[in-house]
């Protein structure tokens, strides 16, 4: 280990990197496959060198030590501008992204105004390059316009201003024969429709997932199969369409059921262009968080994959009604919880990607039934996702694909850029130290949106440096100076 | 059964805390261990004794302020509450405010906040959003009672019940006695409080109705109310009736027709209404219970409800007692000691 050095003149953010050496460490690249003890060296924001290790000089080395990983990629985000800037700004939104290790995220068009023309998306753009992040802000456009679900939005002019998809995300797009016209236009440009799929009806006012708990708090229940309904629904859809035009696709967004993942599978397997993603709040919180649980989701079932009683087993430890935990899609039972980290680890899901909805409090400190939906959730989710592997429930590699080449497939060309630890390209990483933990704190977060359940908690898996397309975007401001050096002499565990 | 002395006649605020008693709120059942649960109950004796006074007055709450926020339309709970504080001699604030300005104009927050400013001691709390007494809680520095918020919880009428029942029956108990609640379960405070309190006092409990106003409840029966506290769950009115020591009846809502939950309030009536003929299945000496208000001829007809066998004005005179032995005992609690 060497001495600890302060961080140099070269690791400011935004700057260019001019020389960063990290390892020993184990690299996971995902995009070959690969993941082992190793060194990596960036040279004026490119990486230079990939050096994986062997023998001696990897001894020491494993997984849970300090992780080198390509720069993660968010599907789904909303940072509130242009709207709500006091929720979040595309600025504090880039910042609370790169404390993450996230150096991609796509955000969601429902802005105020919505993406429904390009000019927004030109605000927007403007926004990111002002901010001095090199975070790389895309976004979607709406399928609708103003997402009222009747017309369709200005898709072909979005898709020349560089929006990567299509979404009313809030809620479905209303009609199956909207959404057939959107595919099949969207399609023509090879971009997705990501669908948020919550059959209407079955969710009016809905407050919780329908279940025991939602039953005990007299909450109103927000039923799983409102998730399937839609799903069936959209599946038979683009069944029909790819018959019309091959390159439509569909993605659906934030997936928190059994039976929806299910549907997934197997149109999967009928070979229907469909991906999907899930979130970390769903892979890892259960509604019986709404009653005060605290526990994962994976430690909220029993041996049969059934969801426990936690009013039966002193499981509640916080005050319930937390209006933190409010979502929608809502956090569901324990089951369906590690259903989608069992579809997350078999690649039903294709993508972990955030739905980071920063709230204000004056949107959040209020009854629970009138508070907002959405968790600040970008900063936390490799937390999340790193308890989830230490569950042993999924691995360390098929966790961070998950965050990586999973969601660059789905962004196709639009990503811009290669994933993938590859020497020459550059730099586009995140070193994080799994082993070291980090109390969640509202001073901890860089994002305005405090309104995360997991306030007060310790994670797994301390983010040291973020670098997006060769420039720092985030760098611990404790840890780097031991962990990594930046005098190119390497620094051990 | 503990003696439980009389209120104290001291002076201002002298209520010391009772023995036993920790908690600073009273917002649901499901925390409140059975002997805490009988401990109301024996306070509650007292306070009966004292309605029977000649002047039903004693000084045990003097100087203290107890406010009732009603964000919901409610006659009987809240003067309910009113006179118990006043036969304590607490001064009583009855703060309602229009279910319109719950969503526009001041926060919730904001006027717990203007409430305790304004010296409110002890908050009393109806309101139409599951939950809300907890944040209340949060906020307010003094005692809270949730007198009924959404689907939730309604942990005096619940304690009143119960108390009614342990009265009426035979030996004072409702342990291994079938209870029967009947109507709107889904939408019932009422419902899902005597569940925490009916399981703990080692009740058969029984809720019924149609299906589609008892959804949820099955996956909660499943699992029982807590460890070791089952209770069971149908739309078999004849199967939950047959041999019942208690029945409550629930109130049936219109709206649960627009919702289409119902098609009629005849069909209800028909099907689930509490008769003369349907209580023949139940035990001669069955209790007839009913929170109130009732719709007589749709959940209860009206020869039931004014059967000898129905104790539904002693529900009423009895809740007055349960929220007397309530706020006495929240108010030896403070926030400094606050266990609750």
């Amino acid at each position: 280990m060497t001495e600890g050095r302060g961080p140099t003149g070269t690791l400011q953010v935004g700057a260019v990197v001019e020389r960063l050496a990290v390892g020993p460490a184990w690299l996971v690249d995902p995009a070959t496959g690969r993941s082992g003890p190793g060194e990596i060296l960036v040279e004026g924001g490119r990486l230079r060198a990939v050096d994986w290790l062997s023998g001696e000089a990897a001894a020491g080395v494993d997984e849970r030590g300090i992780v080198v990983a390509p720069g993660f990629i968010d599907l789904h985000a909303h940072f509130r501008e242009p709207g709500n800037e006091d929720a979040e700004t595309i600025a504090t939104g880039q910042a609370a992204a790169a404390h993450g290790g996230f150096t991609t995220v796509c955000l969601m068009p429902n802005t105020e105004p919505p993406v429904d023309e390009p000019s927004v998306v030109a605000r927007i753009g403007a926004a990111a390059a002002a901010s001095g992040s090199p975070v790389r802000v895309l976004v979607y456009g709406t399928v609708s316009v103003g997402r009222g679900g009747e017309q369709l939005a200005a898709i072909g002019e979005l898709a020349d201003a560089g929006v990567v998809g299509f979404s009313d995300d809030g809620a479905s797009v209303r009609s199956a024969a909207l959404l057939r016209n959107a595919l099949l236009y969207a399609g023509m440009a090879g971009l997705p429709v990501v669908e948020h799929v919550e059959e209407a009806s079955l969710c009016a006012g809905a407050e919780a997932h329908e279940g025991l708990v939602a039953t005990v708090l007299g909450l109103r229940g927000w039923p799983a199969a409102a998730e399937a309904a839609v799903v069936a629904r959209d599946l038979a859809v683009l069944e029909a369409v790819v018959e019309d035009e091959p390159r439509a696709r569909l993605h659906l967004a934030h997936l928190s059921t059994r039976e929806a993942l299910d549907l997934v599978r197997a149109a999967k397997a009928r070979g229907l262009p469909v991906s999907c993603e899930v979130t970390p709040h769903h892979i890892g919180l259960a509604d019986e968080w709404l009653a005060g649980a605290r526990r994962w989701a994976w430690e909220a079932v029993d041996e049969t994959g059934r969801p426990r009683n936690p009013w039966a087993d002193g499981a509640l430890v916080a005050r319930p009604y937390a209006t933190a935990c409010k979502v929608n899609p809502p956090l569901r039972s324990a089951d369906h919880a590690v259903a989608c980290l069992a579809a997350l680890a078999d690649g039903t899901a294709d993508a972990l990607a955030t739905d980071h909805a920063p709230h204000t409090v004056v949107d959040k400190l209020v009854e629970f039934g009138l508070a907002a939906n959405g968790i600040s959730g970008i900063e936390t989710a490799l937390g999340v996702l790193l308890a989830a592997v230490d569950s042993g429930r999924i691995g360390l590699d098929r966790a961070l694909a998950a965050l990586t080449v999973g969601p660059a497939l789905i962004l196709g060309e639009r990503l811009g850029r290669r994933v993938g630890l590859v020497e020459g390209e550059p730099a586009d990483l995140v070193v994080f130290d799994r082993g070291a933990r980090w109390r969640v704190t509202e001073d901890a977060l860089a994002s305005k949106g405090r309104n995360s359940p997991l306030l007060g908690r310790e994670l797994p898996g301390r983010v040291l440096a973020t670098v997006a397309d060769g420039r720092l975007a985030y760098a611990d401001p404790e840890l780097v100076a031991g962990a990594v050096s930046t005098d190119g002499e390497a620094a051990g565990r | 059964m503990t003696a439980v002395e009389a209120p104290p006649t001291g002076g201002p605020g002298a209520a010391p805390p009772a023995r036993g008693w920790r908690r600073r709120h009273l917002l649901d059942l499901d925390e409140l261990t059975w002997p805490e649960i009988e401990l109301v109950l024996e306070t509650t004796d007292a306070m009966k004794e004292v309605l029977g006074r000649p002047i039903a007055k004693v000084p045990a709450l003097r100087g203290r302020n107890v406010t009732t926020l009603f964000y919901e339309a409610s006659t009987r709970t809240r003067v309910s509450f009113e006179v118990a504080a006043k036969n304590l001699s607490a001064d009583v604030v009855n703060v309602a405010v229009a279910s319109s300005s719950v969503t526009k104009g001041e926060s919730f927050v904001d006027t717990i906040r203007t409430i305790e400013a304004l010296g409110a001691d002890m908050l009393v709390i109806r309101h139409a959003v599951s939950g809300a007494p907890y944040l209340a809680a949060e906020i307010f520095g003094g005692n809270v009672l949730n007198a009924g918020d959404g689907w939730h919880a309604h942990p005096t009428q619940a304690l009143l019940d119960l108390y009614t029942m342990r009265e009426r029956l035979p030996d004072g108990s409702v342990a291994g006695k079938k209870v029967v609640i009947l109507g709107d379960i889904l939408h019932s405070r009422v419902a899902r409080s005597n569940v925490w309190s009916l399981t703990a006092a080692g009740a058969d409990l029984w809720l019924c109705g149609p299906a589609t106003l008892l959804r949820g409840f099955e996956a909660w029966a499943a699992a029982g109310a807590a460890a070791g506290r089952p209770f069971t769950v149908t739309s078999d009115v004849s199967a939950a009736l047959r041999d019942a020591a208690v029945v409550m009846a629930l109130r049936i809502q219109r709206e649960r027709m627009a919702a289409g939950l119902l098609p009629s309030l005849r069909e209800y009536a028909a099907r689930f209404g509490l008769t003369q003929e349907r209580l023949r299945l139940a035990r001669p000496d069955v209790v007839v219970m009913h929170p109130g208000p009732m719709n007589e001829g749709v959940e209860i007809a009206p020869d039931v409800a004014t059967d000898p066998r129905a104790v539904i004005t002693d529900q009423v005179t009895n809740g007055v007692a349960v929220r007397m032995a309530l706020l006495y005992l929240l108010a030896g609690v403070h926030g400094e000691v606050a266990a609750g």
